[in-house]
């Protein structure tokens, strides 16, 4: 019989109404059917309603953490705010088995007027201590919070980080067996953080479960040994936070690759005799002796596919459709790639990779481009494409975003240390101990240590 | 100390989708206990607020003597005009006036705070998991301090018409009681609705002043024409006001029976507006 669980949630679900108009009828109509005494089928949508939690399920065991991931309104808050019993479930329940502590925005209840001391006993009542319990802690809580002589001014003089801070001290002090956090680790500076970490350490190891709300890879892998990646409300991903933590970048690439997709202009555009802008500054344009109609991406192995999601290290094939309608001599073909936040990260060039063409004729050609190995980092990248001339230092043909691809995650390597980063690196790590320098004249080892 | 140390004896709570009491026993039952847990947190916010206020403002506690007076002063003129007749009395004006205003002050008092409370406590009831019926009382803290205020002021203008209070004065607190219950019990049932459409909350302030004027707070209740009567007769309000208001002055209470009728009203319109709050609580949070 497993009884080590803390939490269990069962097919939780939450809806809310579109408008405020709505909520506001909704709600008076429930009250009203309530008070009357009826039953209001709630797992049902009316119109105008949306599901913000949908058939969410888990368990939790003791000195487990669970990290809570996706985009802005997925469901992360209103999942944690029905945890932490400030919202009823619509359909499911959920059973929590000891004293929740919430770290939901800290400092609820501070008045600017009040000084640090008299804060910490308000704040200190709102998360279930007594005055007793505080006045036994208040020095460990004046250690942890750090602000020295600034206790005793009134809070509204206070740095936002200070607020916090303090917030943070009285929270900690609490001990409860499940512990939710909501987006409250990034603040202070890093050693303040580090005490953050090592008192979530502490409390994980002493049977605490904790449920971690973060856009912050770093913050989720550092506490929590569980994942549970919501889209839309529902569960996309759940398992291992390695698992999870994938899953979500691969959702964010997906989710990025989506918008450029939209800011595409229709197919169709410039397609026929159109003439070309001649200018810079649009997606597309060129003299008009060369058009590019079709910018495809896939593998060498899966060629012709319309997926777009590379795996990582994948070779890629980049085929694109070609009419030239004045001859050119010394044609260059060129792509570069651009990623999530940086422009040209990558570019493969005919002319730098010895394709010495002479001159082609009027038609319609197919040029391939196979890369066999890349070490582009997970994440989504636009195409670009341009068609260029020997000794002519501007463009034939430019088009901005032919093309956009995503690379997935790997399943045997975890990449978690910069989001930002392009290119992988690989490489073999040592670390050997350098023998003691005896120098003369030098300090005893023993000594130096102390001082 | 580790938190954990035997899993049956931590507290489980659980979250479901249906309102799993729905009767009116467990309701008040939920009441009591969930008050007697809070204690200390309603404590707290008192004083928070309490000392707040006090350093916040130059006059301080002053407006809370300032209120009354200035009420007051209005009727005041109006009676030394010759506008207002407030009917046969046995004491001066003044002193009648101000203790009709203070017990409806009480009451309209009370019905602010706890209507507003959670809105006042908007944040906490988003942030922490302190139960609601705690932060819809917590104001009442307040309105019972500047009745305490009213008090010296009353002792005040008693020692100066020279009228001396009968013993039974001591039992007006109790006396209040079925008073409080009724403000309270509709100050939660308009703070669930305040939440869910705000305008609630300005219509009813405007209903209690026409209220006011259906209960003898001003004047005496006698009335030559018979339908005003007996307005005044079936408003609970009468009763539950003027009560306290002659066992201050002499002791007596002229309608007893139909005091306990008013009183169990009041108690009869708490226990409802706890259930109602308790049926519908959980759609507050969602509307904040």
């Amino acid at each position: 019989m497993d009884s080590n669980w803390t939490i269990r949630a069962e097919g939780l679900s939450k809806k809310f109404g579109m408008t405020l108009r709505r909520s506001m009828a909704y709600g008076l109509k429930d009250s009203l059917s309530r008070l009357c005494g009826n039953r209001v089928p709630s797992n049902v949508l009316r119109s105008g309603e949306f599901w913000a939690v949908k058939d969410v399920s888990f368990e939790l065991h003791r000195g487990e953490s669970l990290g809570l991931m996706g985009i802005n309104g997925s469901g992360k808050t209103t999942l944690l705010r029905i945890l932490n019993g400030i919202f009823a479930p619509d359909v499911g329940q959920v059973v929590m088995r000891g004293r929740v502590g919430a770290l939901v925005a800290v400092g609820a209840g501070f008045s600017p007027m009040l000084t640090g001391r008299e804060n910490i006993y308000v704040n200190g009542a709102l998360l279930g201590l007594g005055k007793r319990d505080i006045d036994r802690k208040l020095d460990e809580i004046l250690a942890f919070a750090d602000i020295g002589a600034f206790i005793d001014s009134p809070v509204k003089h206070y740095s936002s980080g200070m607020v916090v801070r303090l917030g943070f001290a009285v929270a900690a002090m609490c001990e409860p067996e499940i512990l939710l956090i909501d987006e409250v680790l990034a603040v202070g500076d890093i050693n303040f953080q580090k005490k953050c970490y090592d008192y979530l350490h502490r409390l994980k190891r002493d049977g605490t479960s904790i449920i971690l709300v973060s856009h912050s890879v770093g913050a989720i892998w550092a506490i929590c040994d569980k994942g549970l990646l919501l889209h839309e409300g529902q569960v996309r991903s759940s398992g291992s936070v390695e698992d999870v933590l994938r899953a979500y970048s691969d959702l964010n690439a997906r989710i990025a690759l989506g918008r450029t997709k939209q800011s595409q202009p229709l197919p169709g555009f410039l397609q026929s005799a159109d003439p070309l802008p001649t200018c810079y500054g649009g997606q597309k344009g060129g003299t008009g002796e060369v058009v590019v109609h079709e910018v495809t991406i896939g593998t060498l192995k899966r060629n012709g596919t319309q997926d777009d999601s590379l795996e990582f290290g994948e070779s890629i094939a980049i085929e694109a459709t070609i009419d030239v309608r004045t001859s050119i001599v010394s044609p260059i073909f060129r792509f570069t790639v651009d990623a999530m936040h940086y422009k040209y990260v990558a570019s493969v060039d005919s002319f730098e990779q010895d394709l010495r063409l002479k001159t082609i004729a009027p038609g319609k050609f197919v040029l391939r481009v196979d890369i066999p190995r890349q070490n582009l980092m997970p994440g989504s990248y636009v195409l670009n494409m341009a068609v260029c001339k020997k000794g002519v230092d501007s463009h034939l043909f430019f088009w901005f975003g032919a093309a956009s691809f995503q690379i997935l995650h790997p399943r045997d390597k975890f990449l978690y240390s910069e989001a930002n980063a392009v290119v992988y690196l690989g490489g073999e790590f040592s670390l050997t101990e350098l023998a003691e320098q005896k120098v003369s004249g030098s300090m005893p080892v023993e000594s130096r240590a102390v001082s | 100390m580790n938190p954990i140390q035997s899993t049956y004896e931590l507290p489980v709570r659980v979250y479901t989708s249906c309102v799993q009491k729905t009767s009116i026993v467990s309701s008040l039952v939920q009441v009591v206990r969930e008050i007697w847990m809070t204690r200390e947190v309603v404590w707290r916010l008192f004083l928070r607020d309490f000392t707040v206020q006090f350093r916040q403002k130059v006059l301080g506690y002053l407006w809370a003597f300032l209120g009354p007076l200035i009420g007051m002063a209005s009727f005041l003129f109006l009676n030394y005009s010759g506008i207002l007749n407030p009917g046969e009395l046995t004491i001066p004006y003044p002193l009648y006036l101000f203790l009709g205003m203070t017990l409806w002050g009480f009451f309209t008092g009370v019905i602010g705070v706890v209507s507003g409370g959670l809105l006042t406590h908007g944040d906490l009831v988003l942030r922490t998991s302190i139960p609601k019926i705690a932060l819809a009382l917590a104001g009442t803290g307040n309105v019972v301090y500047v009745q305490l205020v009213n008090l010296v002021i009353l002792m005040i203008l008693c020692g100066t018409v020279g009228i001396v209070p009968s013993w039974w004065a001591l039992t007006v607190p109790l006396m209040v009681l079925p008073l409080i219950a009724l403000a309270v019990g509709i100050g939660l049932v308009f703070s669930v609705i305040g939440a869910l459409a705000r305008d609630v909350t300005a219509m009813s302030t405007t209903v209690l002043n026409l209220m006011m004027f259906l209960t003898p707070v001003a004047y005496v209740p006698k009335f030559a024409n018979r339908y005003l009567q007996n307005i005044i007769m079936f408003n609970p309000l009468s009763h539950l006001i003027e009560a306290p208001r002659n066992v201050f002055l002499r002791g007596t209470i002229e309608e007893p029976t139909a005091f306990v009728i008013s009183s169990l009203f009041g108690f009869l319109i708490l226990i409802l507006g706890a259930h109602a709050f308790y049926l519908t609580q959980d759609k507050v949070a969602e509307r904040l």
